[in-house]
């Protein structure tokens, strides 16, 4: 197909789903008119029968948690593809000759580092690593949790780089931990779920004691699986992190040394 | 016994995890050991569960959080036995598939098994779940597994380019799909499917009903590949991994169906009910142009893989009919066939890819007669050819029966024929393939045809050539046609699925099992449905199919003028199709936006 019949093509279809959307979105309810049973239901029990105040990780970690199992796996399957999808290149830039090299480095060289990105990045490593523990802790109570907490503290990994070279970050974040983090997590936050049926009640249960609303150590499971599913956010994203690093300074790493 | 169902779905990715965690230094057997394991316990599992649930549906709600006055505040799975079999098929698959892998790749770490065992886990909760956002969840986990085992061979251009278009494509029929869900909820509040069925029921069809039910069936029109959505099917078939393929045309695809018929009869069917008639038409329809369009694109190609996709497409579209008929009998022929027909596709599979492990190429005219020297394989490859036509004793056979002798019911006397059609041109160019391959049948290699794929485009998976078969690679071949085989024996197997059927089609007995526990009366079996007339149908089909791939092999034979007339007659249609799948994902992204239209249109007229 030439680019003007896809083109013309592609905006008669979306001229029909356009409409056809609008034609959908007229029958919600008007703004402010929120009749949803399962939303109002939950906002009077929820705090009460999981002491979360944090009424979205009361819903996402305990009523639907097996929903999250799901969405964790959802993201240890994506990054076992970017490690599956990257690994042949890597071998190949390993066995390319050096011409096809002399090009591809041009492209590839990042300038140097300098000092006030190098001094900054250290000084934020402790305080990101501090930020990301207290959102992934405080998850059951304040917005946050493990999935966003787990990315703060990924990104301590990538001032690692920043600061110093890709060598430190391989060495704080090697990949057999990296994946050992990945299996952890996404493992932990399934055998909560089994504690639930050693403890003789359905999967998934919250079995441990609630505590009091409010304070760090309460709404039991709830808190557990935030820091399962931070240990594998954290490692999953590091992991993505060095490889695609890999890929972009196998070549440079090795014109310099 | 109820234990089981959230094991099944947890066992499988927990030992992904623990197997991502086992140490670089296990040899590779280790890795196969524990995957193979791990796959088999699933699917014992899950038979165990089918075997209970024909006795008695459960439901098993996680964290124990019970509905209240019939509002679901938790997740559920159902067993209920027509999702049980279709999950029990997703385990012996996967674990047909990692025993056949044990030998095919020739280098692999822990990354392909983990993958693997992910990509069931999701499947079976894509089954059995009875949350409406849980099936979405499964969906896209199911997805992004796929999209890495497509891609697995990187070092190949058309690998990753079959898995991008795949991507993209499946990407936007799950942006549909969410869509969908968000305006059911905006409507109803609830995401239970049968909390919202209870409250979607006697509702007025309007706009966001009609737009958030085609949103949900294009978007699983996307991942059944039904035309014009199944653009990215051959493509990524074509670059997969053989054992990966084998998951794909045997229970990737038809999930997209089970997921169609999940979404009526549990939420819609109350609402949309009334308009039964029109929207068995627009069903049927549509199956018969995705059945017809597949039929045609098998022929003209030589790469065997890519064949194998398009009579995947085909026979999806044959699905979508006995599905669209919105009827018992017909949805239990369907599940009899899809299941059948899956098993015969993996097969076929797995023998291409005992020739990609041979002679390093699945392109029919380069590999002309090398194939002499694992006869074997090429009778596997044969007989599923005829299986694929729905030659007696395949089940094959009864599951087309079924669905032909409903359809005449209905008012669609036609496709029988239709489908008798279909089989037979998705059949013949596996036959001719198979006896040109394995036996050097017909004209030599300089005998010029028209083809889609030209020469070797696949890279071998294998590093070399080999020069043995290991047997397992031919006996999981063989096992998978052996179980397609034996379910055409089974001499009551629709009467037993007839009551299955009925109770998957009975929303209110869904919701009382679902919402309020009651466990559905059991049905009495129905008098068993005479077959022979099916069975007569299957021989006359595998005949034809025979013909015809003798005609394919040995046509430059024919007389010039009967030659002539075919070539005038089916070359443009031929020439036609073969030009709209062009592999530019842009194209295919512009035809799945029509096809959203096109859908959108037809049942805002006819529904609204």
């Amino acid at each position: 197909m030439s680019f003007n019949s896809r083109r013309n093509l592609f905006f008669l279809g979306m001229l029909g789903f356009g409409v056809l959307y609008l034609w959908g979105l007229k029958g919600l309810p008007d703004f402010g008119r929120y009749e949803g049973v399962y939303g109002i239901t939950l906002n009077k029990v929820a705090v009460a029968q999981t002491h979360a105040t944090n009424l979205v990780a009361a819903v996402t970690f305990d009523y639907r948690g097996f929903d999250t199992l799901g969405e964790e796996f959802i993201l240890f399957a994506a990054v076992v593809g970017v490690a599956i999808l990257l690994r042949a290149q890597r071998d190949e830039a390993a066995t390319a000759d050096e011409e096809a090299e002399e090009s591809k480095d041009e492209s590839r060289s990042a300038p140097h580092t300098s000092d006030a990105v190098r001094v900054l990045g250290l000084a934020l490593i402790g305080p990101t690593v501090l930020f990301g523990l207290y959102v992934v802790a405080h998850g059951h109570l304040t917005p946050g949790g493990g999935f966003s907490g787990g990315v703060v503290l990924a990104t301590a990994a990538l001032l690692v780089y920043l600061t110093g070279e890709y060598v430190a970050l391989r060495r704080v974040s090697p990949e057999s931990l990296t994946e050992l983090a990945e299996s952890v997590g996404a493992g932990g936050y399934a055998a909560v779920g089994f504690l639930g049926l050693l403890a003789g009640q359905a999967f998934l249960t919250n079995v441990l004691p609630l505590g009091t609303t409010g304070q760090l150590n309460s709404s039991g499971t709830i808190l557990l699986i935030n820091l399962a599913v931070s240990v594998e956010v954290a490692g999953g994203f590091s992991l993505i992190l060095a490889e695609f690093l890999e890929q972009t300074l196998l070549v440079r790493e090795r014109k310099h040394g | 016994m109820r234990v089981l169902l959230p094991l099944s779905v947890a066992v499988p990715l927990v030992a992904a995890a623990l197997l991502l965690a086992a140490p670089q230094s296990w040899v590779r057997r280790g890795f196969d050991a524990f995957a193979v394991a791990a796959a088999g316990s699933v699917m014992v599992i899950c038979s165990v569960l089918l075997a209970g649930s024909t006795r008695e549906p459960m439901v098993y709600w996680f964290g124990g959080w019970l509905p209240e006055g019939g509002v679901a505040l938790g997740l559920v799975l159902v067993a209920e036995p027509i999702a049980l079999a279709l999950a029990t098929l997703a385990a012996f698959l996967v674990t047909a598939s990692l025993v056949y892998s044990w030998h095919f790749f020739d280098t692999t770490g822990n990354l392909f098994h983990v993958l693997m065992l992910v990509f069931l886990g999701a499947m079976i909760g894509f089954c059995l779940t009875g949350d409406f956002f849980s099936l979405f969840v499964f969906f896209e986990l199911m997805s992004v597994a796929a999209f890495s085992l497509a891609g697995y061979k990187v070092e190949e251009e058309g690998s990753l380019q079959g898995a991008l278009n795949f991507a993209v494509i499946n990407s936007i029929g799950a942006f549909l799909v969410l869509s969908g869900i968000a305006l059911v909820y905006g409507r109803t509040g609830a995401l239970n499917l049968a909390q919202i069925g209870e409250s979607l029921a006697g509702a007025p069809v309007d706009g966001l009903v009609i737009t958030a039910f085609v949103f949900l069936i294009a978007g699983y029109f996307v991942k059944a590949a039904v035309v014009p959505f199944h653009f990215w099917l051959p493509d990524t078939y074509a670059a997969a991994p053989t054992p990966v393929c084998v998951l794909f045309a045997g229970i990737f695809n038809v999930l997209g169906l089970y997921a169609i018929a999940r979404t009526y009869w549990t939420m819609f069917d109350g609402v949309l009910g009334a308009e039964l008639v029109n929207l068995r038409t627009i069903m049927v329809g549509a199956g018969a142009v995705t059945a017809i369009l597949g039929a045609l694109m098998c022929w003209p190609q030589r790469h065997i893989k890519r064949l194998l996709g398009f009579s995947t497409v085909s026979h999806v579209g044959m699905f979508l009919i006995g599905l669209g008929l919105f009827s018992p009998v017909a949805f239990a022929g369907t599940i009899v066939y899809l299941m059948t027909d899956g098993l015969v596709r993996g097969s076929l599979f797995l023998c291409a890819g005992i020739l990609l492990h041979r002679l390093r190429s699945v392109d029919e005219l380069g590999c002309d007669g090398l194939g002499r020297s694992i006869p074997f394989t090429g009778i596997l490859f044969l007989l599923g050819g005829l299986g694929l036509a729905g030659l007696p004793p395949f089940g094959t056979f009864v599951g087309r029966a079924l669905i032909g002798e409903e359809a005449a019911r209905l008012g669609f006397p036609w496709v029988t024929y239709l489908m008798v059609a279909v089989s037979v041109l998705t059949a013949a160019p596996v036959l001719r393939a198979g006896a040109r391959v394995f036996w050097g049948f017909g004209p030599g290699a300089d005998y010029n045809h028209r083809s889609e794929a030209e020469g070797d485009e696949e890279e071998p998976e294998t590093t070399e050539a080999h020069e043995t078969t290991p047997p397992l690679m031919w006996v999981t071949a063989a096992a998978l046609l052996g179980v397609s085989l034996v379910a055409g024996l089974v001499p009551d197997l629709p009467v037993r699925l007839v009551p299955a059927a009925e109770l998957f089609l009975d929303r209110g007995a869904y919701a009382d099992l679902v919402l309020r526990g009651v466990t559905p009366h059991k049905l009495p079996l129905p008098p068993g449905a005479p077959l022979l007339e099916g069975a007569v149908t299957g021989v006359i089909a595998a005949l034809a199919a025979v013909v015809a791939a003798a005609i394919g092999l040995w046509h430059a034979k024919l007389p010039a003028s009967i030659r002539d007339s075919i070539t005038r007659s089916l070359g443009p249609a031929f020439g036609g199709v073969r030009a709209l799948h062009s592999g530019h994902v842009g194209d295919y992204v512009a035809w799945l936006t029509v096809g959203v239209a096109v859908l959108g249109g037809l049942l805002a007229a006819t529904l609204g």
